[in-house]
């Protein structure tokens, strides 16, 4: 069963050309030139119910454009797509009662009330029968543990706080289909760690399906198990994540902060590490995780040297896609 | 789960209070911020009688005007634009509103989208300007059960009236891109030519004042409404503001086909 599909979409925008500087704008003022930007061009894409996809692409690449003609917000400019069965555009409203979204630069949180009044206007939104929202209220507040910030007009949560608060109001009208667009945008590791663990159990308990964009690589990781990859508006890259994650998402970057300053060449040669790079009490390295575990690279350091602290971080989003072009 | 099918009237109205209640929690959450702009509002209104008072000190009838006409008219102009403001209070940035790409958080849900943006915000200082509507008909209004009831028929029309104007300027987001400035202008334009006499605009003036910009439907309510009823006026008045706010709100469903969108960072206030 298809959750989604699209073929063909496209989506242009007129834009304004302008020179730089006053002269520019005064030149465009009286004579406006314009030039058509395809945002989305052509793209196909099958997404299966219950499926956890990843939508990826660097900044403007048309990542937002597609999911806002995917839940009917624009019109696209030619093309055919079907979400849970409807034409987004042309039944808008009913597809919203079955898709959830959120929009991470976005909030439908009243910024000055508690999220349990936001929770009350959207069970009205979606027209849940009174007891049915009160049990599914209740069982979103004690998985995503709101209880604390329940009464907590939404301006004083951190966006930790507000995030998970977010994710339950896009879930309380159980969405076939959850579009997330940089959930986890701006969030420490510890809250980005549970939001995935959230996201990912509505997948398994109720078979959500997720379509997520996101410049994290742990959220593709960890969330995801195809990942599409958008580039100049056209669709680059469909490929499960098992591929990703054996090619791509095989490094990972340790820093070390060391008790005391150390030189190059006091350092352990571990096999599969590279780029090293030292700085005063900071060490940098690269891990290539088929040739080495981060276990077995810091069992080096361990015992050796005193340490202060320790990071250990994916390739950036941007060198992923960097890779994957160079690869296409 | 929720019943995309069923909704109605009823769904509507359930889902209106509940926004209605929850703009008034956001409101009451600054409580003197509240008292204080809702408070002030009620004086500039009064401020504005005191000049007209002044005025008809010197001249008691102007064109067939009395201050008594002209009182009901502010009663009728600040009462009308005071309801639309409370219930509908984003009526006035339906324009800032499109062109920062606000809209989207409202076409991802599934109620009227117009309904939706307009039910979405209540202005605190609408709250003055209500009661001072209340309060000056109940000074010098006609105190009888028809009284008031064409008092609130007057209510609804300019409130409708100044919907459905703001409606058609804010769409121009929709064509023009930034409408914000005019937007604003229009507002303050239409405010204006609402609370001064229609009777000393002649010509073009007043045929634009029934037509183009049509202040002149509320100004004359106080007169052609409650002074001496004249039903080719008022079925006049109640065309305009039925054509008005159709063709605002066909305006607005075409708009919505060449919505754009933004990626402004945004939240719900």
């Amino acid at each position: 069963m298809e959750a989604l599909r699209a073929r063909g979409l496209t989506k242009a925008f007129r834009v304004k050309r302008k020179d730089q500087g006053l002269g520019g704008s005064l030149r465009s003022w009286l004579r406006p030139e314009w030039e058509e930007k395809i945002a989305v061009a052509n793209i196909d894409l099958d997404v299966g119910r219950g499926e956890t996809v990843a939508f990826l692409g660097p900044n403007g690449a048309g990542k937002s454009t597609t999911i806002k003609m995917l839940t009917g917000i624009l019109h696209p400019s030619s093309g055919e797509a079907t979400v849970v069965g409807f034409t987004p555009w042309r039944e808008r409203a009913k597809l919203a009662y079955r898709i959830g979204t959120v929009f991470g630069q976005k909030s439908q949180l009243w910024y000055h009330l508690p999220p349990l009044d936001t929770f009350e206007l959207i069970g009205r939104i979606y027209e849940m029968k009174r007891d049915d929202y009160a049990k599914r209220r209740e069982d979103l507040i004690e998985r995503f543990e709101l209880g604390p910030y329940l009464r907590t007009p939404v301006r004083k949560l951190s966006l930790g706080e507000r995030m998970r608060c977010e994710i339950a109001a896009s879930l309380l009208h159980r969405p076939e289909l959850l579009f997330l667009d940089e959930p986890t945008i701006g969030l420490d590791v510890v809250v980005k760690q549970r939001i995935r663990e959230l996201i990912r159990e509505r997948n398994r308990s109720e078979e959500t399906t997720v379509f997520l964009t996101s410049h994290d690589a742990g959220d593709v990781e960890e969330l995801c198990s195809r990942v599409l990859v958008i580039h100049h508006g056209g669709l680059l890259l469909d490929e499960p994540v098992e591929r990703i994650k054996r090619d791509v998402l095989s490094r990972k970057t340790i820093t070390i902060t060391l008790a005391a300053e150390v030189s190059p060449e006091e350092l352990p040669c571990v096999q599969g590490t590279e780029n090293v790079a030292v700085a005063g009490r900071q060490v940098r390295l690269e891990v290539d995780l088929r040739r080495a575990g981060v276990e077995e690279v810091l069992s080096g350091f361990i015992g050796r040297f005193g340490i202060e602290d320790l990071t250990v971080e994916d390739p950036p989003m941007e060198e992923i896609i960097k890779h994957i072009y160079g690869e296409r | 789960m929720s019943t995309g099918d069923s909704g109605g009237l009823r769904a509507i109205a359930a889902f209106l209070g509940t926004c209605w209640k929850i703009n008034l929690a956001s409101a009451l959450e600054y409580r003197l911020s509240f008292a204080l702009l809702a408070g002030m509002m009620f004086i500039n209104n009064f401020i504005w009688l005191f000049f007209w008072n002044l005025f008809f000190s010197r001249f008691p009838i102007v064109q067939g005007w009395e201050l008594r006409d002209v009182m009901l008219m502010w009663a009728i102009g600040a009462g009308g634009f005071g309801w639309v403001n409370l219930l509908f209070g984003n009526f006035t940035r339906i324009a800032t509103i499109v062109s920062t790409g606000e809209l989207d958080l409202y076409l991802a849900q599934p109620k009227p989208v117009l309904l939706h943006v307009l039910a979405s915000r209540m202005s605190i200082t609408a709250a003055g300007d209500f009661v001072f509507g209340l309060v000056i008909f109940a000074w010098v209004g006609e105190r009888t059960l028809l009284g008031a009831l064409a008092f609130a028929l007057g209510l609804l029309l300019a409130g409708l009236l100044f919907l459905g104007v703001m409606l058609h300027v804010g769409c121009l987001a929709f064509f023009i891109g930034n409408s914000e400035g005019i937007a604003q202008q229009a507002l303050g334009s239409f405010v204006s030519l609402s609370t001064y006499p229609s009777s000393i605009f002649k010509g073009a003036a007043r045929a634009m004042l029934f037509s183009l910009i049509p202040a002149g439907f509320i100004s004359y309510l106080p007169i052609g409404l409650l002074k001496h009823f004249d039903p080719w006026f008022v079925t006049a008045a109640i065309a305009a503001t039925a054509l008005i706010g159709g063709s605002g709100i066909a305006l607005f469903r075409f708009g919505l086909k060449r919505y754009a969108s933004g990626n402004l960072i945004a939240a719900r206030s």
